[in-house]
């Protein structure tokens, strides 16, 4: 047990239990905010790792935009500030939840422990470290990252587009006002007959 | 030669074809008719006479079935030239009588089409020396003879007639193309020669052999199939005496003929043509007897003959290298197409002089009608068998085979013969004796005697009434249309031939034979029988049927119930479809059905309980991905 | 010097952690904060495997940053789409029964348990 071990796992459960909070907390603005915690903990676990650079990148993607754009998604859809019962499914989905949730861990634990138990890293001699990951990208893997930057435009162009969506709903109201029962009366009836 | 024998049988069919495209011009319509039979009857005589004999005559080339060697030949011997001659001559006849007889149909042009298609398929039939050919020959004439006897189509009974000989004889005809499945299939051919000289494979002989034998008795009439051919008599008169005459009928025994070797070589088959023959020209000539419409008791009298010429053929001894053996039933074959057109013919020039065939109308009626009144009495008197007739002659010939034959079959068949003699000969003395004595001679008013004879008799009549009814409608029709020259003459013509015909089969081998004990007993008992006719009705003044009890005689006239009988059939065999329709829906589809309505089902509920809430979906999703996953690790370690 | 178990051990509670929050939360921007966690597990593990010796092409750390590049567009999409969501409906409630129909009628509400996200003005309305 080293110390990057132990800092490791100071690190992860910081990480683990705000993540546990972010899904049972009952404030809606709470699980967005232990949530950054989570993220950026975990951040500091990619830095433990030895890979800096995508510990600053979590940071400023994860935490600097998306769950930004959470928070910003949650005060559009009106969520209520304070404690809600019901922002969580009824009991017996939340237990069947649990139960999966708790199978996925086992699984994932049986499959990962055995491979990487006992297995180190030399994070002094590493070989990944920033130059080697920006010579990689920029070389073997410069097409996907090209790649990448065109599936940016298109989700930001299909973002937009999505939430221009004509909603015809909205439009409802002003057609059945014509159609109102009385003033269909009062246009059929003879002028004759009226008191 | 071998083109002579090729237009034999391709002529009428073009003739047919022509006078349908040619039918609403009357004139074109029977010149054509006329003509080509005319030709065609030239032709048939040249066949006959002509001293060459050709076999293995190519019609449309083999057909490339495989093993199945299907050479299509025609052939062209003694026997064939002959029937080929008297089909043609029999069906010029009753082409020239048509002319004048249904000078007011105006469904005329189809109808004389028809018959030159008809004679085709007879002439097909005698032609062919391959099996598929026979059978062709066989369907067309079982399709025309539906379309011929349904020709008054516009009456229920026509209709009804045609539908029952239509469907009878394609009853029979199952067992007809069994057969000839089953000899081509031991002879490895179709060809008909290759069938007779086939060995080996015995089972499969005897369902050949009793397949034909069903599919002739439907043909010709034999005992569970008769009751189509008195109800055929709901066809225009020409129509019947085509069918009785020298065709359809006729053509079963032909067939037999033709495969004679193989059935003088096989008991089981010989003896139950012989049963049923034996069975048929009895039963048949004493339901003659008690007919009380002339058409109706010449249809039985044909059913009669028709199962002597059988009989002949059933009873006769094996042939010899020098002896076909099949010239008694050939022979008969011919005499009966000579007196039978000719009762027919005259039967029908009877009924447009008096507007009925009930004999109950027609009582006296013959008397003072010259020419026809000798045409019938030629043509009684050949059917009950009277010596210098032909009649005489071809029966002897039969009695004479039947004789010289051996079994049980044969002896079966000489007791029957010579009771049909007695019947035959008592059915027609009392046909001559109602038709010719005068009604004055019991009645002081004829007139009226008749008609309250012919009101008492239609109670009785029932089924032949209706036959009557359109006789005298045809006769209103025609606003009693005096004969023409040409139908006198072909009647006279016929009548001619039946005193005279016995010369047409000295060229026949053992066409003429007669044993002089049989010749003398059977004229003893012809004798001694219209005697007692005579006797028995008074001199003719009564009908002798009268003296049998009346319950007796009414379903005597409806055939015995056989008309019954076949509708109860009927009735069964629908009922068995149902039957299975409904155990192959039911049972034996409910579980393929079943799978459907079960996946519907269970489509239905999944439907319903799937409300398309997204939580619950993703539940489904990751409860089925850790699933899949957990069997994947599993199946991995 | 590392031991790579822990955070093998980490990556699956993460995972065990996000499916909860997946199923446990009727709030669709909730529900994608699990999905953020099963990314981020997936992330976890890329890293810890490339920290590996041998890894080759420094796999790890690059397809770790694709995958947070990935993610960024796919929040932005379903952002985008849980807001046409709840301006169609009302309410981002994943235990509604939606409303799949094409007619223009107002949405029956009578099988929809109320939600805490239902729109306030819809809840006052007379």
């Amino acid at each position: 047990m080293t110390t990057r071990d132990i800092v490791f796992v100071a690190v992860g459960a910081v990480t683990a239990l705000s993540a546990l909070l972010s899904v049972t907390t009952k404030h809606v603005v709470h699980a967005a905010l232990w949530l950054l915690v989570s993220l950026g903990s975990l951040a500091g676990a990619y830095l433990v790792l030895g890979q800096e650079l995508v510990g600053l990148v979590q940071l400023l993607v994860y935490v600097g935009a998306i769950v930004v754009l959470v928070l910003f998604a949650l005060m559009l859809t009106r969520a209520p500030i304070g404690p809600h019962a019901e922002i969580d499914t009824p009991a017996w989905q939340r237990v069947a939840g649990a139960v999966l949730g708790a199978a996925t861990t086992i699984l994932l634990a049986s499959l990962l422990l055995p491979l990487f138990f006992g297995a180190r890293a030399d994070l002094d001699t590493a070989e990944s470290l920033t130059p080697q990951v920006a010579q990689a990208i920029f070389g073997t893997w410069v097409w996907p990252f090209e790649l990448l930057s065109v599936l940016l435009l298109v989700a930001l162009i299909g973002a937009f587009a999505v939430s221009r969506l004509v909603l015809t709903r909205e439009e409802a109201p002003t057609v059945r006002v014509t159609t109102h029962p009385s003033a269909l009366a009062d246009a059929t009836q003879p002028a004759g007959e009226r008191p | 030669m071998s083109w002579i024998v090729r237009m034999v049988v391709v002529l009428p069919a073009l003739a047919g074809l022509l006078g349908l495209l040619a039918r609403r011009q009357r004139a074109v319509a029977s010149a054509v008719a006329i003509s080509v039979s005319a030709y065609v009857t030239v032709l048939g005589l040249i066949q006959w006479i002509a001293p060459s004999r050709s076999a293995d005559i190519d019609t449309l080339g083999r057909l490339p079935l495989g093993d199945l060697a299907v050479p299509l030949h025609l052939l062209s011997d003694r026997v064939s030239g002959l029937v080929s001659f008297v089909v043609a001559l029999v069906v010029l006849a009753i082409q020239v009588f048509t002319a004048w007889y249904l000078r007011d149909d105006p469904r005329y042009g189809q109808f004389a089409a028809t018959v030159s298609l008809f004679a085709s398929g007879m002439l097909l039939v005698v032609q062919s020396a391959d099996l598929v050919l026979m059978l062709v020959g066989w369907e067309i004439m079982g399709w025309c003879s539906w379309l011929l006897i349904g020709h008054d189509s516009e009456r229920p009974a026509a209709r009804r007639a045609a539908y029952k000989a239509f469907l009878v004889t394609r009853v029979a005809d199952i067992g007809m193309v069994v057969g000839i499945v089953a000899l081509a299939a031991r002879a490895h051919s179709t060809d008909l020669f290759a069938v007779l000289t086939a060995t080996g494979e015995p089972a499969l002989l005897t369902i050949g052999l009793v397949g034909v034998a069903i599919g002739v008795a439907g043909k010709s009439g034999l005992v569970p199939f008769h009751d189509w051919l008195p109800d055929a008599m709901e066809g225009p008169t020409p129509a019947s005496a085509l069918i009785h005459a020298a065709t359809m009928v006729a053509a079963g025994t032909y067939v037999v003929a033709r495969l004679f070797p193989l059935y003088a070589g096989h008991d089981g088959a010989r003896t139950l043509l012989a049963v049923l023959a034996a069975v048929t020209m009895v039963y048949a000539a004493l339901l003659a007897f008690a007919q009380t419409d002339l058409k109706r008791l010449l249809a039985y009298s044909t059913l009669s003959q028709i199962a002597v010429m059988l009989a002949a053929l059933a009873a006769a001894p094996a042939p010899t290298p020098t002896d076909p053996r099949v010239g008694p039933g050939i022979a008969h074959l011919i005499g009966h197409a000579f007196f039978k057109a000719l009762l027919f013919l005259g039967a029908g020039w009877l009924s447009v002089l008096t507007g009925a065939t009930a004999i109950a109308a027609l009582r006296g009626r013959l008397r003072r009608t010259g020419a026809l009144r000798w045409s019938m009495g030629i043509g009684l008197a050949a059917l009950a068998g009277v010596p210098p007739l032909i009649g005489f002659f071809t029966k002897d010939t039969v009695i004479d085979a039947a004789l010289e034959g051996t079994g049980a079959g044969a002896r079966i068949v000489v007791v029957a013969l010579f009771v049909t003699v007695v019947l035959t000969a008592a059915y027609c003395t009392r046909a001559w004796l109602l038709l010719d004595t005068p009604v004055a001679a019991t009645a002081p008013a004829p007139d009226d005697e008749t008609a309250i004879v012919a009101e008492e008799d239609v109670a009785v009549v029932t089924a032949a009434d209706s036959a009557d009814d359109a006789e005298v409608e045809r006769v209103h029709a025609h606003g009693h249309e005096p004969i023409t020259l040409p139908a006198a003459f072909v009647v006279s013509v016929l009548a001619a031939l039946t005193v005279v015909g016995t010369l047409f089969l000295s060229s026949l081998r053992g066409a003429v034979h007669v044993g002089l004990v049989g010749a003398l007993l059977s004229v003893l008992l012809v004798a001694g029988a219209a005697l007692a006719v005579w006797v028995l009705s008074d001199r003719g003044r009564s009908d002798v049927a009268e003296r049998l009890p009346v319950s007796v005689r009414e379903s005597a006239v409806r055939g015995f119930g056989a008309d019954t009988a076949y509708a109860g059939f009927a009735r069964a065999v629908t009922a068995l479809a149902r039957l299975v329709v409904v155990l192959d829906r039911d049972v034996v589809d409910a579980y393929p059905r079943a799978t459907a309505a079960v996946a519907r089902g269970a489509g239905r509920v999944g439907e319903r309980s799937h409300r398309a809430v997204p939580s619950m979906s993703l539940l489904g999703l990751l409860c089925g991905v850790v699933l899949v996953a957990v069997l994947g690790v599993a199946a991995w370690r | 010097m590392i031991h790579l178990g822990f955070p093998a051990a980490l990556v699956a509670l993460l995972a065990g952690i996000g499916v909860y929050g997946v199923l446990a939360r009727r709030n669709a921007v909730l529900v994608l904060i699990g999905v953020e966690l099963i990314l981020n597990a997936a992330n976890l593990l890329l890293v810890t495997a490339g920290s590996r010796a041998g890894a080759p092409l420094s796999a790890g750390p690059v397809l770790t940053l694709f995958v947070i590049t990935i993610a960024a567009a796919e929040i932005t999409v379903a952002l985008a789409i849980i807001l046409v969501l709840f301006r169609r409906s009302g309410n981002i409630d994943l235990t509604a029964v939606p409303d799949l129909s094409d007619d223009e009628d107002e949405p029956t509400d009578t099988d929809v348990q109320p939600a805490m996200d239902r729109a306030p003005a819809r809840e006052g309305a007379p």
